[in-house]
């Protein structure tokens, strides 16, 4: 073959796909009446799980919007639809698609991903490209410590994610007086440990282990054996749902016993209650919301944690757990800062945002100066007999906490 | 003193499933010079295969190992006989990248199938354990050793007394000889990978009663198994084993004497060590 | 013993000189990207160029010498984590004594551990090479100077386009650089190496030397990547710097347009990203189903790669007859 030829048929492979790749149909503008947001998130990887969690979160939003009149932006009425995309559980395909998203597709604003990692590439390209995201799934401080000013989290930061079981350990008697924390070594992972371990050591509690362990790795027996050598109080891990379902199995395989079990993420998670069964009971889990929570919402959305659960488990077939309600928060923080801007225009929307002080089913949605929700209080569940209860602050608890952990033998 | 004990007890536990999954794994590898990285997807399948016959009709896992095994087999006997076999004499890296573009499909087929979210096998027995002194030791873990010996075993006795097992073993020898000598060759090429693929499946059933499903689970075990094979020395059977036992042990010391963090540095600083000095690996033959 | 796909068919040391021309003209073509204001282009074409230079840092290795490195993204990583400290630790402004800094860590890596590694065959050395990839990114996982395993960002510098720029001349560089070593004498070592590497030492070509000169050449274009995607990325951090990916990738690439030719891994680079782009915007649920049956069905009609077609006679018939050079 000839170089024409074959010249040309790079040549038209290259245009052609590219051409195709762009001639995807015209998402609807606002110019239609309609706000499009933009969200990348994993439905493949080691985070697909939680990013389904998200986007039933983000989706309940847009239905129960759309349906009940949709938004009011000076005196007009739009729709609002959410074009989504899969960012492989990888942070920098998720830039990709968020610089997609608002250069190309020319969405309006920006929902987050899930994670962290995923979560501080795409602050960097919001704040580059001067548009607006809230995310509700990236907790990490680090994300918010460049003096970005697009990016906005409506989520507890991680430091926090731990100190409630600590809070609440503290009021039980006989008080646990030493701590082993396991952390992943990934951003979020290693700011819950460290926040856990500074919490427990300024409140009079000793950390007796404190150690890392790689990310998504498939053996932590010696992580275990470790801790169960110093035999302490409490066990707390930082890391996923991946890890917490493999070290509370371990714990058992090597007979490892405890006062309080706690995890940062996992136990809040249907998956996790259903796949151990019986032996996540017990188990203790900071969370960011419980459909308990007694929190009254502005008016404008559902204000019930009650309502909110009800009408999502109708339409998904599980009661909502606190990633889901925090992703429809971020939608809500949006929701509230477009109305209250009256317009589309991303710095109006951003000061708006930035300025946001309003309660609802999730809690407070307010952002300080680096655009981190540091008002709202992380709450405890603990799986009581397969069931997810409320357990701390006292103020949301549906349930008193199960106390001391009795050991395995016993159960 | 006692973790010490544990910590080896541990290490020969997670050792028996490295070397379970490095088995099909160095077998196809030595005999056929192909790098399978769908190994990965077939563990995960024989693990779901397992977790189908336990939650729809309680199947207890031990018992589906021969089942998964067999599927697997067919499963892995059909795409080497017809998709694999078109470029099967190809240079080494044609096949591995026809492998990464098998695994990708199905991963990510499972992924339809069965969604993202997180299963579990959880038996009466999940976790239970007994102790010898003051090292713990769980029974699925114990069992699971277990299993991966006789397998071991069976396939180092099929290997070097079965008929077939002496045909392989020939033609992995010189294959145009043995093509002569009367060897269907694209058969026992279909077989052997299809034997490859069965130990997958059967080591996906070990690994389910251990750890959770998910479509991407086989990932990280095919990593190991790469270190293992070559560790051991590829296309050797009790390589596999030796080298799975080792490498698990090498990582519980590492992860408890040297640091948590880094449990697979310390374990793959050792293997490059080895092969330094042993190029062929433990048990490997001279000729690579 | 020869691992990659001998240069049969392909058109000589460089490649047929008509795919050459062809692809030279197509990077020209892409280092105006940028004027065409699109963010969403930018990156595109950065990726491609990022992998291209991958791909070329492993063609030398694995394509004219090979020895199939299956690590060679520790140097990508290395190279990002010296960019990335230079600029955000030691606030540093130019990308270019980023990159040289880069490229020779790059390059004092693969001195002193090629030397011990390079003396395995085939399989061996690839796995060494994993080896050290993973375990590089669990020890950096553990350094806290390094942002451990949390990372760290990387304030962008002024201009954005210009991480785009940078990136176009390390792949033109190291594309040119691949020309000129193909015919030069360094070239021809490689490839008797990869042919036969007893004959090549009787006839006087010291392995070892040649092995090693050709994986720090691989080392430093794939840290000199590596720094200018630390800025573009504006984070980094070990499953970033290190990612599989970007390990696999470029093997696929090279192997897809043709090992051993100075065209193969850009044509590589550019047909699969396309390919993948388009999946992606189609499917975007299961674009990577469609992905890896695309792979399937390549590998199966074109073992030899892409840059075959080039030289091949008879058209399709040529390709359908080729489907039984390598079944048994």
């Amino acid at each position: 073959m000839g170089l024409l030829r074959v010249g040309g048929l790079l040549a038209l492979t290259i245009a052609g796909s590219l051409a195709f790749t762009t001639a995807v149909p015209a998402p609807a503008s606002a110019a239609d009446g309609t706000i499009v947001f933009g969200a990348a998130l994993a439905a493949t990887g080691s985070t697909a799980r939680e990013g389904e969690l998200t986007k039933e979160g983000y989706e309940f939003w847009k239905d129960y919007t759309n349906s009940h009149g949709g938004m009011k932006v000076a005196g007009k009425t739009y729709n609002v639809d959410i074009k989504y995309a899969d960012d492989e559980s990888n942070p920098q395909t998720a830039a990709r698609l968020v610089e997609k998203f608002v250069s190309e597709d020319k969405v309006n604003f920006i929902l987050g991903p899930y994670g962290s990692a995923n979560s501080a590439t795409a602050a960097a390209v919001v704040e580059r490209l001067k548009v607006p995201m809230v995310e509700g799934n990236g907790a990490a401080q680090s994300i918010f410590s460049q003096g970005f000013k697009y990016t906005f989290a409506v989520l507890a930061p991680g430091t926090k994610y731990l100190q409630g079981i600590l809070e609440m350990a503290l009021t039980l008697k006989p008080a646990p007086k030493t701590v082993a924390i396991a952390t992943a070594n990934d951003a979020f992972s290693v700011e819950v440990g460290g926040g856990a371990a500074a919490f427990a050591t300024a409140h009079g509690m000793t950390v007796i282990y404190n150690n890392k362990y790689p990310a998504d790795t498939t053996d932590v027996s010696a992580v275990v054996s470790g801790i169960k050598a110093v035999n302490p109080d409490i066990i707390l891990n930082g890391g996923h749902l991946d890890e917490a379902l493999l070290l509370q199995r371990t714990f058992k395989e090597q007979n490892v016993n405890a006062k309080i079990f706690g995890y940062s993420v996992g136990p809040d998670t249907p998956d996790y209650r259903k796949t151990l069964g019986k032996d996540a009971n017990w188990v203790f889990g900071g969370t960011q919301w419980s459909p308990t929570a007694k929190y009254k919402g502005a008016a404008g959305f559902i204000g019930d944690s009650k309502v909110y659960a009800a009408a999502f488990d109708k339409k998904y077939g599980h009661i909502p757990d606190y990633h889901n309600a925090e992703s429809t928060a971020a939608c809500l923080a949006f929701q509230y800062a477009i109305e209250k801007a009256g317009s589309l225009d991303p710095l109006k929307v951003r000061d708006a945002l930035q300025a946001l002080d309003v309660v609802t089913f999730y809690g407070i949605l307010k952002f300080d100066s680096r655009g981190i929700n540091m008002y709202k209080p992380m709450a405890v569940n603990q799986i009581q007999n397969g069931n997810l209860m409320t357990v701390w602050p006292l103020g949301v608890q549906n349930a008193k906490p199960m106390y001391p952990t009795p050991p395995w033998d016993k159960r | 003193m006692d973790l010490f004990w544990q910590d080896l007890v541990n290490g020969l536990l997670v050792g028996g499933i490295f070397a379970v999954v490095a088995l099909g794994f160095s077998l196809v590898w030595g005999i056929m010079n192909i790098i399978n990285l769908a190994h990965g997807s077939f563990v995960m399948l024989g693990a779901y295969t397992a977790y189908v016959l336990f939650s729809n009709w309680h199947l207890d896992p031990f018992f589906s190992i021969p089942i998964a095994f067999v599927v697997l087999f067919v499963f892995g006997y059909c795409i080497q006989r017809f998709v694999i076999n078109f470029v099967v004499r190809a240079p080494i890296l044609t096949t591995f990248l026809l492998t990464f573009g098998l695994s990708l499909l199905i991963v990510n087929f499972a992924l339809l199938v069965f969604h993202g979210d997180v299963k579990g096998i959880t038996t009466q027995y999940s976790g239970s354990n007994f102790s010898l002194g003051n090292v713990t030791i769980a029974w699925v873990k114990l069992w699971t050793l277990l299993v991966a010996l006789v397998i071991t075993a069976l396939m180092q006795l099929w290997l070097s007394r079965s008929k077939t097992g002496r045909a392989i073993r020939a033609m992995a020898m010189d294959i145009d000889a043995a093509q002569l000598s009367g060897v269907r060759v694209a058969h026992l090429y279909a077989i052997v990978f299809g034997l490859g693929a069965g130990l997958a499946g059967a080591a996906g059933v070990l690994i389910s009663l251990s750890y959770s499903l998910q479509p991407s689970m086989g990932d990280p075990f095919v990593i190991s198994a790469f270190v293992v094979c070559v560790l051991g020395g590829l296309g050797s059977v009790q390589g596999a084993l030796v080298g799975g036992l080792i490498f698990g042990v090498l990582e519980a010391f590492g992860s408890q004497y040297i640091g948590t963090g880094l449990q697979d540095a310390v374990a793959l600083v050792v293997l490059l060590i080895v092969l330094i000095v042993r190029p062929r690996g433990l048990l490997g033959k001279a000729n690579a | 013993m020869a691992t990659a796909p001998p240069n049969r068919g392909l058109g000589g040391i460089t490649g047929n000189a008509n795919a050459l021309g062809v692809t030279v003209a197509a990077l020209v073509l892409m280092a105006f990207v940028p004027q065409l204001h699109s963010g969403y282009y930018e990156n595109l074409g950065r990726g491609v160029l990022m992998f291209a230079t991958l791909s070329l840092g492993w063609n030398i290795i694995g394509g004219y010498t090979g020895y199939a490195s299956f690590g060679n993204v520790v140097f990508f990583g290395l190279g990002s984590y010296t960019a990335a400290v230079l600029w955000q630790h030691w606030h540093q402004q130019s990308i270019a004594l980023a990159v040289v800094c880069a490229m020779a860590v790059g390059v004092a890596f693969a001195l002193v551990l090629g030397i011990p590694i390079l003396r395995l065959r085939g399989h061996y050395f690839g796995i060494a090479t994993l080896g050290i990839a993973l375990a590089t990114q669990e020890i950096v996982s553990n350094i806290d100077w390094l942002g451990a395993g949390s990372g760290f960002t990387v304030r962008p510098l002024d201009a954005y386009s210009n991480y785009y720029y940078a990136m176009w001349i390390v792949c033109a560089a190291s594309m040119l650089a691949t020309y000129l070593i193909a015919r030069s004498k360094l070239g021809y070592a490689f490839v008797a190496i990869r042919e036969n590497e007893e004959a090549a030492a009787v006839l006087g070509v010291d392995p070892t030397r040649y092995k090693v000169t050709a994986w720090a050449i691989s080392a430093a274009m794939a840290a000199a990547a590596g720094a200018v995607f630390a800025g573009a990325n504006g984070f980094i951090d070990p499953p970033t710097a290190f990612a599989l990916d970007n390990n696999i990738f470029p093997i696929v690439m090279v192997i897809l347009g043709g090992a051993g030719t100075v065209a193969g891994p850009l044509v590589g680079a550019l047909i699969l990203t396309a390919i993948n782009e388009t999946l992606w915007s189609h499917f975007p649920q299961i674009h990577t189903l469609f992905f890896g049956a695309v792979i399937v069905v390549v590998v199966v009609f074109l073992p030899r790669g892409i840059l075959w077609l080039f030289n091949t006679r008879g058209g399709w018939k040529g390709i359908a007859g080729s489907l039984g050079a390598y079944r048994v």
